[in-house]
């Protein structure tokens, strides 16, 4: 019989999701996995020995620590690092996605939503977080956080249609 | 199914990128003991998918480089070397047949311990695990080397974990109890007289975990 640290099916679970969150928490592509780390390092110390961590306390840790992270980095950086944000979310996604037209429409759909609401859908579809969790995690009340989710995906119901719709009159002009 | 729920489902589809190998071994990395404390059984032909690949000690080795256990192991090694010496020197001193006691049974008493006086007499040797006995003395009775041990090889075995359900703590709050068995093994190793002596001993663990109440 072998043993192994529970922390590994731990984070093969979760992993994936958690980093989602960190590239879109940080200022910078490259930083979502140093903030994913720290974040997760602290956490599995405090509570690993328990062999269960709950997920909404990493999603917590790697907000507070993006917070902290992007005040300790001066205004000029920052200005530079926005431009460096830009980058589209189907890069956190899996590539094969490129051959589906309403998959990308989605996801043009869902970058362009406000930041609030961005992180509600995300921690709501992918991190498969309840509306109370989310709340603690984002330190909102729960009326907020279901208000931000909902106008969310009525703005999605929307766009989506729009993002088909410039696409393909894209690809007509590109021809 | 409403629109909404059309919506979900097809974002639900979308599967972000998990980590890289190189990340998860830095994480490993970063983790360090704290990554080995709590541990889970697999099957024999189980391995774990993409983690296990990255450089890193293994569960025994991991193990042995934590502080805490290493202060109980070595507590426990002592105890138990100290255990096999008294019975060891309990049995060669009343079981031997050539022991001085027994030869001369027949002489008067103050001469008896006068031949008895010098092998068990009381000796103050700091380095001696027994009382009353030195080093020399142990030796002789037990037939056993004093000096020459290599550090003990300390193994610990996690047996399985047993999730005991809910209980109500004393302050009030629910805490699932969780239940760990583990046995650890102990080998002192003597290469010059070929001798080796292993110790197991079972151990358990109750660890609470603090349930949040909502």
């Amino acid at each position: 019989m072998n043993s192994e640290p529970i922390w590994k099916s731990w984070f093969a679970r979760h992993g994936a999701k958690l980093l989602l969150f960190a590239r879109q928490q940080s200022r910078r592509p490259d930083e979502a996995e140093d903030l994913l780390q720290e974040a997760f390092v602290r956490i599995w110390r405090l509570y690993g020995h328990t062999g269960e961590v709950a997920p909404g306390l990493v999603y917590r840790a790697i907000r507070r620590l993006a917070i902290d992270w992007a005040r300790s980095i001066d205004r000029r950086q920052a200005r530079e690092n926005r431009v460096a944000l830009d980058a589209p979310l189907s890069f956190s996604f899996d590539r094969t996605l490129e051959q589906d037209e309403r998959k990308q429409a989605l996801l043009r759909a869902v970058e362009r939503l406000p930041a609030q609401q961005k992180e509600v859908v995300t921690l709501k579809i992918w991190g498969e977080l309840t509306f109370d969790e989310i709340a603690r995690t984002l330190d909102e009340s729960l009326n907020t956080v279901a208000s931000r989710y909902r106008y969310a995906l009525e703005k999605l119901k929307d766009w989506v249609p729009e993002e088909m719709e410039g696409k393909s009159e894209n690809n007509q002009s590109s021809r | 199914m409403n629109e909404f729920e059309k919506l979900e489902a097809e974002l639900k589809e979308l599967r972000p990128l998990e980590p890289s190998q190189q990340f998860t071994a830095r994480l490993e990395k970063a983790l360090g003991d704290a990554g080995n404390v709590a541990m889970r059984c697999l099957p024999d032909d189980e391995v774990s998918g993409a983690t296990h690949q990255s450089a890193h000690p293994s569960p025994k080795e991991g193990n042995l480089v934590s502080f805490p256990r290493l202060l109980a192991f070595a507590g426990l090694a002592g105890t138990g070397l100290a255990a096999v010496w008294a019975i060891i020197f309990y049995l060669s001193s009343n079981l031997a047949p050539d022991s001085p006691e027994r030869v001369d049974n027949d002489a008067p008493l103050l001469a008896q311990q006068e031949i008895v006086e010098p092998s068990v007499g009381f000796s103050n040797d700091p380095e001696s695990p027994l009382h009353g006995l030195s080093l020399d003395q142990l030796q002789d009775v037990s037939v056993m080397p004093v000096s020459g041990w290599l550090d003990p090889q300390i193994n610990e075995r996690f047996l399985r974990m047993v999730d005991e359900g809910i209980f109500q703590q004393p302050s009030g709050l629910p805490a699932r109890q969780v239940r760990h068995y583990f046995i650890d093994e102990t080998i002192w190793s003597h290469p010059a007289s070929d001798t080796r002596i292993l110790s197991t001993t079972p151990r358990e663990e109750v660890i609470l975990i603090e349930l949040d109440t909502y």
